[in-house]
């Protein structure tokens, strides 16, 4: 029983880095003038083995489009309870996404990515779009992604 | 998931052609695109009522309801009008494909990554 409790207690931890101490942490996507309608866009994270971990933000309010988020729908299942409360709308060609919330600390400097999977209506679907690893040192240096996305940066 | 069922289980009766295709999006050139009133004749022909008719990945897209009432969702090939993908959106009760909460009516998921579960501030500029 102990034993259980101890690997019950490791596996949480691991599970919720959240519940050590966190940071105000501001996403910030600005996406280029590919010309098209509001992109849809979804912030998640990934391990250092790469196995999802969770969602930070959905921008796009309809399941069925989806599928389109590939890599996202197929770390999820397209399970839509992952971003129940963290959904908003697609963002229009041009604007800029910031997201500011208190992200776990534990989740700086060990492996773990930030992705952002993107898709327009009529255009090419984007898994991937950005990748960054999430480290103190990258904090506030903007990337640019593959298709749609003009620059990403975190701040912190 | 009864919503894969169904597309998987219509995808099974459409021809072999269709059946094999890549993906459900459609390349036709532009000039070879049939103009919407025949897509809509198509929708007529078939009993459906259309609530919104739009261009999605390629193809022509009709949402509406079919000669029974039942919500659907069905993809055309632009050129040829056949039925690439044809999706029943009632989800048996429940009343549709399901999206998400949106942020402000739900708490943020339990995945460790939000702090104390505050919801994200957000904004488009």
């Amino acid at each position: 029983m102990k034993s259980l409790f101890a690997t019950l207690a490791l596996t949480t931890a691991l599970t919720f880095p959240g519940l050590a101490t966190a940071r105000p942490v501001t996403l910030t996507t600005t996406l280029n003038n590919y010309g098209g309608d509001g992109a849809y866009l979804a912030l998640y994270v990934t391990d250092a083995s790469g196995a999802y971990v969770g969602s930070l933000w959905m921008a796009g309010g309809k399941s069925k489009y989806y599928e389109h988020l590939s890599d996202w729908y197929r770390a999820t299942g397209g399970d839509t309870a992952q971003v129940n409360g963290i959904t908003g709308a697609s963002v229009g060609a041009g604007r800029t996404l910031e997201i500011t919330l208190d992200l776990a600390d534990a989740l700086f400097d060990a492996g773990y990515t930030l992705h952002i999977d993107a898709a327009v209506e009529d255009m090419r679907d984007s898994p991937n779009e950005v990748a960054v690893p999430l480290t103190t040192d990258g904090a506030g240096t903007p990337v640019r992604g593959r298709r749609y996305v003009a620059s990403f940066a975190y701040d912190m | 998931m009864n919503n894969t069922l169904t597309v998987f289980a219509l995808a099974a009766l459409l021809p072999i052609g269709a059946a094999l295709a890549d993906d459900d999006d459609c390349s036709v050139p532009r000039n070879q695109w049939q103009p919407r009133e025949a897509a809509m004749q198509v929708a007529e022909q078939n009993g459906w009522t259309v609530r919104d008719f739009e261009i999605d990945d390629g193809c022509y897209e009709i949402e509406g309801r079919d000669s029974s009432g039942r919500k659907i969702e069905v993809k055309l090939d632009p050129a040829t009008l056949q039925v690439i993908e044809m999706e029943y959106e009632d989800d048996d009760d429940r009343g549709g494909a399901r999206n998400p909460a949106p942020a402000g009516t739900a708490q943020p998921p339990e995945n460790g990554l939000f702090e104390n579960g505050a919801s994200p501030q957000v904004q488009v500029k």
